[in-house]
């Protein structure tokens, strides 16, 4: 790590630095575009190239007998056309082109696309500084968990309407797959995004992410990779579940096409933001921040950073070659014509599996990182904590077939996979060790995050036990495809990933937004939800247990008092987040202003001022220690040393 | 505050938007570079896994192209020996600029070019001349898609390389402070990497070792188990 | 960190004082003497007695149509009733220690940071190596429980042994199962391929399935005999069971196939031999050897 110290006023004279030419105003282009030029360009691109393509291209080409090419490329080209569109009109490609050109960007410029002096435009900009990029991620993730949760209410509704059909079955077999999609994508980013951004490089002592403008180049292509995933449910709907096995997607209609778009955008800006969130945390950490004075909660961010960077392009390499199959007619995943099947499933699930831990693994070490502060005491053995995410790291990558035991494909692999999967049960043991270590003997301040602790450890458990049943073989060989898996994974990915993140966004919050949430109806909303949460996924284990399949909208009668009940629950679970998003927005607009540090925390954060300044710190911090030193001598220990009788009565 | 001394710093330049001397954001972004590589890796790999599976497969008896009309190996080749030789030219002028010779980091920036454009425009005859549409079954949608992939990257480093040779005229590049080079030669070293496997697998993996895949939709290899 | 903090806190690593360290065996007396470890060794013992039924309730669920129908189908049970008894203490721990904690060791409320500091506790070897070591050992029992388990049930699925190691005698059964949007069809091959959307075994007679579809994958699945497998376009799958228990169960397709996978359903009707023998007759077979 560098051994140079710069203060604040250095940076800000720059006296010593050697400026590039400023050409025109601090800047440049970027000083014209906002969200508005890039979708208007993007609007724009697309109609052109939609108008251009429906002359060129010959419809209704056939491709065996699946899908229409020819629409298919024109509807590919569209999507494409406007991504690219928004992008260039939202100023992203300024930078590579002035790099080319050899315009350098100077101090000026750079401040300017920080955001200084904009107000609250900044938000609508390609705007650089993480605390931006933060909550605009913030904002995204919520406005995608409001679309998923709606979705939800529709499915349930449908579901819980057991004596008809509410829905056109395609209509629901496209609900099942936005609502997945749309959630997943939501749950991948809503710590990483928000809090590996605005939080993280504070947490650090950094001034900024490693790389500011991919910065905003990440949470602009998720931006434009939104647009085409909702519009798939007016072009027909993805009506494959959010796996989109093959060659059932291939049937599908233009709306696929959506899917894949996305997916492929969304890639590039996971693997952007892993590159940024990886460098920032390896090569940006204050001076004195040596790899065991990390805070945990950036190791978790580390550790889903590696994840997501080193697998998702398995995923997104597996849409390019489904996008491929679908407008230029190539054969990857169509039987007839010599494609795989199983080549789909075996692409899907190597980014697939490692994928939940990318969404569980942020959450976990955020409750970590606050628990401490609730308790008052340091974190129950750092190590532990380190290895547990180290483990899941690593044996995250050789686990994926456990989710195709039941396909047919190399049936003896079950034995290593079976092995390998429920190995990983251990190192997910270490985390749950040390939670329950930190809260040992602790005294609770009980604050909202502190009470997501509880109700993550809870639905993990259960989580994680239907994993190790669902990762033995023969049980599989019943639940596979059943409500159980359903039940398994919602514990996790809701029970254990969203609950989390509503506790780290509470206890977040203020530096975030510079105001308290308000704490009795965020508790409200959050309980709500959670017992909610419990009536509906454990009802949905018995069906499972029944033998109900997963994505049907009919079934048989035996299953319809679970189906009620889980209905029922859903609809409370819509409730309580309804609240807890009002206790959001409420506190956000006119919440009571908050300290610069309200939970008395140790971490870097918390000990610059609120609203954050653009240099985040007058100084840049030296760090002294770990952030954990909380607590005070434990008393028995100084009992203990007197061998007396009296003294094993002592401590009551 | 400052534990560097005066000389030093005056020696290393800094970077005009953190004020970070060079030496310290170069190392930053060299992480990048490689972290954008193995995230590219995988991608390659997801492409190479594709092949070789697809091939092992045989699925209804359909990767080959029709009348077994497989690409022709030599092109294959000279595409990776035309980006191998642009690579090799970049890292040239590396060299020459970490010795302070300007000239010959425009002079390798502008031949790195010229190569890479040719062997672009190699690359794109190469698609469009294949025997076989992209229509014809596996083995044409995978070898198809192995070379686009060559075919993006190429466009990548086309800009990358004359981007250089823009800046390395421009002056923007100095003994001190010409870290950028070393990065865009160091990922032109992965893409020759990512075309060395993709031409290894298409020469070497032709006609499919499995001769009696089941047709499509019945039982008829089943029954001779 | 950097800044100043007046709380009290503990000293981050010091040396351990002069070790005149009690031996264990008073160690853990006075361990177990503490309060709050008596009532979490009652809890937990209360809450994992209490969770234990769960491995009924699991196999009640489960049974509520007529399963098991198959020796398969008996040992998916048993692994999950087992699994069940064996992770109840792992629930019941962690639920001990979180009821505790929300309820045992105190609570702080209002809105400023508490003054009072919890025991600063970094580490306990002895916890940590109990935890790791009991769930590595957890871990070892059901991952060789479940290789044991799976290699049963593969050579049950072949069709040629009984749960009890016992070639049968009876002669097995092929049929061809073909998946296409929603139906399934059942080919009988060496019964002059009859074919028939229901599914009729004869009981006690190994089965041998072998699965394809004819356009996107479904999945094969006959609930109460534990048989899954995905039916895929262009590639054939096996499996197999033994149904040992007369009557009607369910096939369900579960892999979404696409606008009518809910209804893509039909029924197994185990029957006896004779009754099958008459059943290939009257559908124009021969009779069944
Ligand atoms: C102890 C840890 C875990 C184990 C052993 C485990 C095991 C499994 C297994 C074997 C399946 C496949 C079931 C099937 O389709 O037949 C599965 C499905 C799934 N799991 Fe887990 N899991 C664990 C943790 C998690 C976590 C932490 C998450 C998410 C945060 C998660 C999310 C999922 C999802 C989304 C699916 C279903 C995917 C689909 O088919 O749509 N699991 N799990
Ligand atoms: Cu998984
Ligand atoms: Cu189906």
């Amino acid at each position: 790590m560098s051994t140079d110290v710069i203060l604040t006023s250095d940076i800000h004279e720059q006296m010593a630095v050697h400026q590039p030419k400023q050409r025109g105003k601090a800047g440049g282009f970027l000083r014209r575009t906002n969200v508005l030029t890039g979708s208007a360009l993007g609007i724009v691109l697309s109609a052109v190239t939609y108008a251009i393509g429906s002359k060129m291209v010959p419809w209704g080409t056939q491709n065996a007998d699946y899908s229409q090419v020819g629409l298919n490329a024109l509807v590919g080209a569209t999507y494409v056309a406007w991504v690219i569109g928004f992008m260039i009109g939202i100023g992203a490609f300024a930078g590579p082109v002035r790099w080319m050109l050899g315009h350098d960007i100077t101090h000026d410029d750079s401040e300017y696309m920080a955001g200084k002096g904009q107000g609250k435009w900044k938000y609508w900009k390609y705007t650089t500084d993480h605390k931006v990029v933060g909550l605009q991620y913030l904002v995204m993730a919520l406005t995608l968990l409001g679309f998923g949760g709606f979705f939800a209410m529709l499915i349930r509704t449908e579901l819980g309407v057991t004596w008809a059909e509410v829905f056109d079955p395609n209509f629901y077999n496209s609900l099942i797959g936005t609502h997945g999609i749309v959630m997943i994508i939501a749950m991948i980013i809503v710590v990483a995004g928000p809090l590996g951004n605005f939080i993280m490089p504070l947490m650090i002592g950094a001034r900024d992410m490693a790389f500011p403008r991919l910065n905003a180049l990440s949470f602009w292509l998720l931006f434009a990779a939104v647009p085409p995933l909702l519009s798939n449910l007016l072009l027909g709907g993805i009506r494959d579940g959010w796996t989109v096995y093959q060659p059932l997607g291939a049937q599908a209609p233009v709306g696929m096409i959506g899917y894949q778009i996305c997916i492929i955008t969304f890639a590039f800006s996971t693997g952007i933001a892993g590159v940024n969130l990886i460098t920032t945390i390896v090569t940006m950490r204050a001076r004195g921040m040596t790899w065991n004075r990390v805070p945990i909660f950036v190791i978790g961010i580390l550790a889903a950073a590696i994840m997501g960077l080193v697998w998702f392009p398995m995923y997104q390499y597996s849409q390019v070659l489904a996008f491929s199959d679908k407008v230029v007619g190539s054969s990857f995943f169509i039987p007839q014509e010599g494609g795989s099947v199983w080549l789909y499933e075996n692409l899907f699930w190597l980014l697939g599996h490692p994928e939940v831990y990318v969404i569980v693994v942020p959450a976990t070490a955020a409750l970590l990182e606050l628990m401490v502060v609730f308790l008052r005491k340091p974190l129950f053995s750092y190590k532990v904590a380190v290895a547990g995410f180290a483990g899941i790291v690593g044996l995250s990558s050789v686990v994926w077939v456990h989710h195709m035991y039941m396909t047919g494909w190399a049936p003896s692999a079950g034995y290593p996979f079976m092995l390998s999967t429920e190995l990983i049960s251990i190192p997910f043991g270490f985390l749950v060790l040390v939670m329950l270590g930190t809260l040992w003997r602790g005294k609770v301040w009980t604050r909202l995050p502190m009470m997501t602790v509880y109700a993550v450890l809870w639905c993990k458990i259960i989580g994680g036990i239907t994993g190790v049943y669902l990762s033995d073989v023969p049980v599989d060989q019943y639940m596979h495809g059943s409500m159980f898996v359903v039940a398994h994974f919602h514990f996790m990915l809701m029970g254990a990933g969203l609950f989390g993140a509503m506790g780290a966004i509470a206890y977040w919050f203020p530096k975030m937004t510079g105001k308290m949430l308000h704490h009795r109806l965020g508790m409200v909303g959050f309980w709500v939800s959670f017992f909610a949460f419990q009536v509906t996924f454990g009802s949905m284990f018995v069906a499972g247990l029944q033998g109900q399949p997963r994505r049907v909208l009919q079934f048989d009668n035996a299953f319809e008092i679970s189906n009620w009940i889980s209905t029922i629950g859903a609809y409370l679970i819509g409730v309580g987040m309804l609240i807890f998003l009002y206790a959001i927005i409420t506190s956000w607009r006119s919440g009571t202003i908050a300290p610069a540090n309200p939970w008395g925390a140790k971490t870097l954060e918390w000990q610059t001022q609120t609203p954050v300044p653009l240099e985040n710190f007058p100084v840049l911090p030296v760090v002294t220690s770990d952030p954990y030193g909380y607590g005070v001598p434990d008393p028995y220990d100084s009992i203990e040393l007197k061998l007396t009788d009296e003294n094993l009565k002592v401590g009551a | 505050m400052s534990t560097t001394t005066a000389s030093s710093t005056q020696q290393i330049p800094r970077s005009p938007t953190t004020g970070e001397l060079v030496t310290t954001t170069a190392r930053r972004n060299r992480l990048g570079i490689w972290l954008c590589i193995v995230s590219d890796a995988t991608g390659t790999v997801a492409l190479l896994i594709s092949y070789v599976y697809l091939w092992s497969l045989n699925v209804n008896s359909a990767w080959a192209p029709p009348k077994d009309s497989f690409a022709p190996d030599l092109p294959f080749w000279l595409i990776v020996a035309g980006i191998v030789l642009a690579a090799a030219t970049m890292w040239w002028g590396v060299r020459g600029m970490a010795k302070g010779h300007r000239g010959q980091l425009i002079l390798a920036s502008a031949l790195s070019s010229i190569i890479v454009l040719v062997t672009f425009v190699g690359q794109i005859v190469q698609l469009s001349t294949f025997p076989f549409a992209i229509t014809e079954g596996a083995y044409a949608s995978a070898t198809f898609w192995l070379a686009m992939a060559t075919a993006i990257h190429l466009s990548v480093v086309l800009f990358l390389t004359l981007a250089i040779f823009n800046r390395t005229r421009a002056g923007l590049f100095t003994q001190s402070n010409h870290s950028h080079v070393r990065l865009v030669a160091m990922w032109m070293t992965w893409v020759c990497v990512s075309a060395l496997l993709g031409a290894v697998v298409t020469t070497t993996m032709k006609v499919s070792p499995n001769t009696n895949s089941p047709t499509f939709g019945t039982f008829s290899q089943s029954s001779n188990k | 960190m950097s800044t100043v903090d007046e709380r009290p806190t503990a000293e981050a690593e010091e040396p351990e004082g002069p070790t005149n360290r009690p031996e264990p065996s008073y160690r853990l007396r006075e361990w177990l003497s503490r309060p709050y470890v008596r009532h979490i060794l009652i809890i937990f013992v209360i809450l994992t007695l209490a969770i234990i039924p769960a491995a009924w309730l699991v196999i009640h669920f489960m049974n509520l149509s007529g399963a098991p129908a198959s020796d398969i189908m008996y040992e998916i049970e048993r692994t999950m009733f087992v699994f069940t008894l064996v992770s109840a203490p792992v629930m019941a721990i962690t639920a001990t220690i979180l009821l505790y904690s929300l309820l045992g060791w105190g609570r702080v409320h209002g809105e400023e940071p508490p003054m009072q500091e919890s025991p600063a506790i970094r580490s306990n070897p002895i916890a940590i190596f109990g935890w790791i070591g009991a769930t590595s050992l957890l871990a070892a029992f059901l991952v060789i429980w479940g290789l044991v388990e799976l290699a049963r049930i593969t050579e049950m699925s072949n069709g040629t042994t009984r749960a009890n190691q016992q070639p049968t005698t009876a002669k097995p059964l092929d049929i061809n199962v073909t998946g296409q949007q929603w139906l399934w069809t059942f080919e009988y091959p060496g019964q002059q391929s009859i074919t028939s959307d229901v599914l009729v075994v004869p009981i006690d007679t190994p089965i041998y399935f072998n699965v394809t579809s004819k356009d996107v994958i479904h999945n094969f699945w006959v609930v109460e005999l534990g048989v899954k497998i995905d039916a895929n376009p262009g590639a054939i799958t096996n499996t197999g069971v033994t149904p040992n228990k007369l009557g009607n169960f369910n096939i369900r397709c579960a892999e979404l196939c696409g606008l009518h996978h809910a209804y893509m359903e039909t029924q197994i009707k185990v029957v006896t031999q004779e009754q099958f023998d008459a059943w290939v007759r009257e559908m124009g077979g021969k009779k069944f050897v």
